[in-house]
């Protein structure tokens, strides 16, 4: 048999690369005949792509690596990078946000009566929902610690029930900002300040959205025995991830809800 | 059985109470294992136990605080702003593209007006 003299993973030839990229292309462009055409066509098709290729492709990765052991530590290293990589890039996607939301509300312009918040927009009060929102967000940073050092430390059961608990608290905050959203009195076509709230945590929400369902991922890996004390890469990339989408609202916080309001 | 553990005393007896009150003397003995030879990670003895501590005396409580505090807080009800049909308020430069296109995603008929005023009739809410 033919041994491999590196550590480095040449992976099979796949079709989800392109698959991906024909979804993307489809759901931009769908999005724009749906906006604009009424048509939800290519959308839909798009969305039903992209979720089969996001399954088989995590699937593929998930054979490789915990079965097939394809993930030497070089590997691991790489896959890092690449985590890395990606939240930055999405701090740099939440950045700009937060730059259109300063801009707007820095120097208001005369038609919304050059105050902020605008004239006849009457803000949430930080202080009730979104100060829980908030614990629950951080709270859940604690609960995802307590989950990875129970990995480290062998101890499944509480892996599990830590794990929940994050979960639990993701689909809570979630709910809660749903609520929030349909309670508001103000909504996205209320000038500047509903573009930059609504599109600024709603963006979020969908990230924390994506946060819980990748947690969910290694809960159901982890019950399935696929992590080892020592190398659990996908629950380390999830709980990064989560924790991005822990700060990001702490921004949001701060500035939309606290000193916006 | 002693375990060397970086945590001062006050927390390993307030944990033990927690624990207990909170039935989880199973679990709690389960989590004081031995971490094996010295690797872990970086993992130290028993710092999964600080954590789940943390999360069950600080992060759950500090959530359940604020729960109360909302919940008390909405207690009063929503009231509505008057209708004033300010231009800069309620802006449809583009149809919405789904109902009736004019609702936003999340509209509440008690708390949103339309850009011709509130769709309840009704002004006492």
């Amino acid at each position: 048999m033919t041994k491999q003299m590196h550590a480095f993973h040449m992976v099979n030839p796949s079709p989800w690369p392109l698959t991906g990229a024909a979804s993307a292309f489809m759901l931009t462009s769908g999005l724009a005949m749906w906006f604009h055409k009424h048509s939800n066509t290519l959308i839909f098709l798009s969305m039903i792509l992209m979720l089969l290729t996001m399954y088989q492709w995590w699937r593929d990765i998930t054979r490789e690596g915990t079965f097939q052991g394809h993930h030497t530590s070089l590997v691991q290293k790489s896959l890092r990078y690449g985590m890395i990589l990606f939240i930055v890039s999405e701090v740099c996607f939440f950045f700009g946000f937060f730059w259109t939301f300063y801009h707007s509300s820095l120097s208001p312009s005369p038609d919304l009566g050059m105050m902020w918040p605008p004239k006849g927009v009457i803000p949430l009060d930080p202080f009730e929902i979104p100060l829980l929102n908030t614990a629950i967000l951080l709270g859940s940073g604690v609960s995802v610690t307590w989950a990875h050092h129970s990995l480290m430390e062998k101890t499944h059961k509480d892996m599990v029930i830590s794990l929940s608990i994050t979960i639990i608290l993701g689909i809570y905050f979630t709910l809660l900002q749903g609520m929030e959203y349909f309670n508001s009195t103000f909504n996205i076509s209320d000038n500047a300040y509903g573009s930059t709230f609504f599109v600024a945590t709603g963006f979020h929400g969908g990230h924390v959205i994506i946060g819980t369902l990748f947690l969910t991922v290694c809960l159901l890996r982890q019950l399935m025995f696929h992590f080892t004390s020592s190398h659990h890469f996908g629950f380390e990339a999830a709980a990064w991830y989560w924790h991005f989408v822990d700060v990001v609202w702490l921004f949001l916080f701060i500035s939309i809800y606290w000193w916006g309001s | 059985m002693k375990i060397g553990i970086r945590i001062p005393e006050l927390y390993f007896d307030l944990g033990c109470f927690v624990m207990a009150s909170l039935g989880l003397r199973r679990i709690f003995g389960v989590v004081r294992t031995f971490s094996a030879a010295a690797a872990d990670n970086g993992a130290h003895k028993g710092s999964s136990r600080t954590w789940k501590i943390l999360t069950f005396t600080v992060a759950l409580p500090g959530v359940g605080v604020c729960m109360l505090n909302a919940y008390l807080k909405t207690r009063g009800g929503h009231e509505r702003p008057e209708f004033i049909p300010y231009p800069h308020m309620r802006i449809r430069n583009v149809s919405f593209p789904w109902g009736d296109g004019n609702h936003t995603l999340f509209h509440n008929r008690h708390l949103n007006a339309l850009p011709d005023g509130y769709e309840d009739e009704s002004e006492d809410h």
